[in-house]
């Protein structure tokens, strides 16, 4: 009897094995929301993208999906958006794929997407590490990447037209406002603690040039890894040099950690500094409550704040509306930065004269600091950063139960 | 010996004609490109898995050893990028001597341990001092040698060169002696065998194979960062294609990449849930019924597995 289960058991092994051998040959991912056909047809603008519903990079990437998708659901109910090489309104397609946060995965996909799909427009996931794997392909397939957050040093160099970045400005612009509020306000003794990657590393670079520009040193400045969950003795040799200022750069994960460290010390210092709550307010909010949050510093990005001027697409209280009314639930920054990633594409569709990627390129060039949008002012340098959208800095207060936020600089 | 050698032979050539028309018939090289990748890094294993029973969690710190040893060769030193290459795998195996007294440790410790010095090498490399030399956490842009073309076509030369050394090694007396070191490591030494040189040379060798497999990557890809080039689940994916199919013959972990990576492409991307159900199930299964892999269905039935 044993043995027959045994025999049956190998057998549907190899069977299993056999079927997954033929399916696996010749054959690649299929698109998450399987789109009926891959090549677009005259009446529809096909975009192509990734996303991560796993792994490190999920609690990210999701909202910023969500937010193009929310555009183009937009876009779509409208009958189309006006593309000007064909004259006449199109709808969007999107054809999209999961990398689950693996940039080996990333990789095959992003090439899927240009070699098979046949994309008209590529966008990228994610942040630097799901992007970096899009830039040779897409400048091997001279194909123009919308690079929506990826804002690495070494994506944007002066060879390489066929990278804009939408979103975000380029991390090493970050901390200006940061360093300048830091100046103006005589904090002359400043503790930096950054984590070991390109995104905080660039904001330090950038931060302690400034400062040293303002003949300040900082009492404290070292990198961690970006895994670290415990800063309760980094947190300590920080104190002990006696800063009126302490900055924290990390992501939101380090972000948490280092506040929680900060509760459960007990510390407090003038000036207390970390990236991500002014981003998304929620996840800090609902971690350490409104009191946790008074005093502290951070970069407000919408929808906490508003950009004055928009021209171009929905305003802020508009956007929240209609993306409450969609999605039933309220937006954070990255939903903003996918909707303004896909406000760009509109702007390019409307302005471009055929479908070529030069084209696209030339027309995003053409109507760079022309247009204001919820997210900011978008403009790129020559070689397609980002370089219109400022980040303020500014200080969470607290007034009858609600989190508030005064612009500091 | 004859008919070894002839299945030996059906084996590299059938395994060039796959990889050389794959790109023909489907536009998208780089899921051929991976597939090589993994199974390179796959032989790898077999060489120190199926020959000695050292299973190295750590195995992608050669890997990603070999990327960053090609583009410090290539950026730093100006070298071109075909001797960069080689340097990559030799970087790997230098950094495979600093760690070869791993070896005194075995089973579950020496697998912990190898981990370990894999989360060293990572840290060290993406370390913001080690800028001026790696780029520390600014990850490298090696565009100026991209070519997508001439690496997928070394690493299928990588590829079949590891596929015949683990040829050569099964069939040699020193591929013996490494598995009667696995069998029990006193008595071979008992019978003249050099345990520490055989177990040393067999651990270069592999670390040789990640090394170039990761130089070939890095050269690929041509920009990437620390995190992706040491990312564990490089290891966990080389690793269980071998067990799937099976160590320590040439063709299991032939087979277990292409049926594993294969069903990761069809259902791994689209439903990533049901893809790791079913992965877990199969491992499950492999485990309780087939421990030795997919290829010992065949050699149960008096069929001999290259």
């Amino acid at each position: 009897m044993q043995s027959r289960f045994r025999k049956g058991a190998l057998w549907a092994v190899a069977t299993l094995a056999g079927g997954m051998l033929l399916a696996g040959c010749g054959t690649a991912a299929t698109p998450a929301p399987a789109p009926a056909k891959t090549k677009s047809t005259a009446a529809e603008v096909s975009i192509g993208t990734l996303y991560a519903s796993t792994g490190s990079f999920a609690t990210s990437s999701m909202p910023e999906y969500q937010g193009l998708q929310f555009w183009i659901n937009q876009v779509n109910a409208a009958g189309g958006t006006y593309v000007k090489a064909a004259g006449r309104k199109e709808k969007i397609r999107l054809v999209s794929y999961n990398d689950q946060s693996s940039a080996q995965t990333a990789t095959s996909l992003y090439n899927q997407l240009i070699t098979v799909n046949h994309v008209n427009l590529l966008v990228a996931d994610f942040g630097s590490v799901l992007t970096s794997v899009a830039v040779p392909i897409a400048q091997e397939h001279k194909q123009l990447l919308f690079d929506q957050s990826g804002t690495g040093t070494t994506f944007f160099t002066p060879n390489n037209p066929y990278i804009v970045l939408t979103s975000l400005p380029t991390s090493a612009l970050w901390p200006t406002s940061l360093a300048n509020y830091l100046i103006n306000s005589h904090y002359k003794k400043v503790a930096i603690v950054y984590c070991e990657n390109d995104f905080d590393q660039s904001q330090d670079q950038t931060l302690t040039k400034l400062l040293a520009k303002a003949g300040i040193t900082p009492t404290y400045n070292n990198a961690v890894p970006t895994s670290t969950s415990s800063y309760t003795v980094i947190l300590h040799n920080m104190a002990a040099t006696h800063p009126q200022a302490v900055i924290e750069l990390g992501y939101p994960n380090n972000d948490i950690s280092f506040m929680q460290a900060l509760q459960s010390s007990g510390s407090t210092f003038p000036l207390t500094f970390t990236i991500f709550p002014g981003q998304l307010p929620s996840l800090f909010e609902k971690n350490f409550g409104l009191k946790g949050l008074n005093n502290m510093f951070t970069y407000p990005a919408p929808p906490l704040i508003s950009v004055s001027g928009v021209n171009y697409g929905m305003s802020l209280g508009q956007f929240e509306q209609a993306f409450k009314k969609q999605t039933g639930s309220s937006p954070n920054f990255l939903n903003v930065a996918g909707y303004n990633t896909g406000l760009i594409l509109q702007k390019t569709l409307a302005t471009a004269t055929s479908l070529s990627q030069k084209s696209l390129r030339q027309a995003v060039s053409g109507f760079s600091g022309t247009i204001t949008t919820l997210d900011g002012k978008f403009q790129i340098n020559s070689q397609g950063a980002q370089v219109g959208e400022t980040l303020p800095v500014g200080q969470f207060t607290v007034a009858k139960g609600k989190l508030n936020v005064n612009i500091k600089g | 010996m004859r008919k070894n050698k002839l299945s030996n032979a059906i084996i590299l050539v059938g395994l060039a004609i796959l990889f050389i028309l794959a790109p023909l018939l489907y536009p998208n090289q780089s899921v051929p490109f991976q597939m090589m990748a993994y199974m390179a890094l796959a032989q790898g294993i077999n060489l120190l898995y199926g020959f000695t029973g050292y299973l190295p969690f750590g195995y992608v710190g050669f890997f990603g050893s070999g990327a960053y040893g090609v583009s410090v060769l290539v950026l730093l030193l100006h070298w071109s990028v075909i001797p960069a290459v080689i340097g990559g795998g030799l970087v790997a195996v230098a950094v495979a001597l600093l760690l070869s007294p791993l070896l005194r440790l075995s089973g579950a410790y020496f697998s912990i341990g190898s981990l370990a010095a894999s989360e060293i090498v990572y840290y060290i490399v993406s370390n913001p001092n080690m800028q001026n030399i790696t780029q520390g956490p600014y990850g490298v842009n090696l565009a100026g040698v991209y070519a997508p073309n001439t690496s997928y076509y070394a690493m299928l030369v990588i590829l079949l060169i590891f596929t015949a050394v683990v040829m050569y090694v099964k069939n040699s007396t020193f591929g013996m002696s490494l598995l009667a070191i696995k069998e029990d490591p006193v008595s071979a030494a008992m019978c003249g065998v050099n345990v520490v040189r055989n177990r040393v040379v067999i651990w270069l060798a592999s670390a040789f194979a990640a090394g170039l497999a990761g130089a070939v990557y890095g050269w690929y890809v041509s920009v990437f960062y620390p995190s992706s080039v040491f990312d564990l689940t490089i290891s966990i994916f080389a690793i269980v294609f071998t067990l799937f199919g099976g160590g320590g013959t040439v063709l299991g972990p032939i087979v277990g990449t292409i049926v594993l990576y294969g069903l990761y492409n069809t259902i791994g991307v689209s439903s990533p849930q049901y893809f790791q159900l079913i992965y877990g199930l199969l491992i499950v299964v492999l485990v309780m019924f087939l421990p030795q892999g997919l290829t010992s269905l065949l050699k149960r039935r008096g069929i001999n597995v290259p």
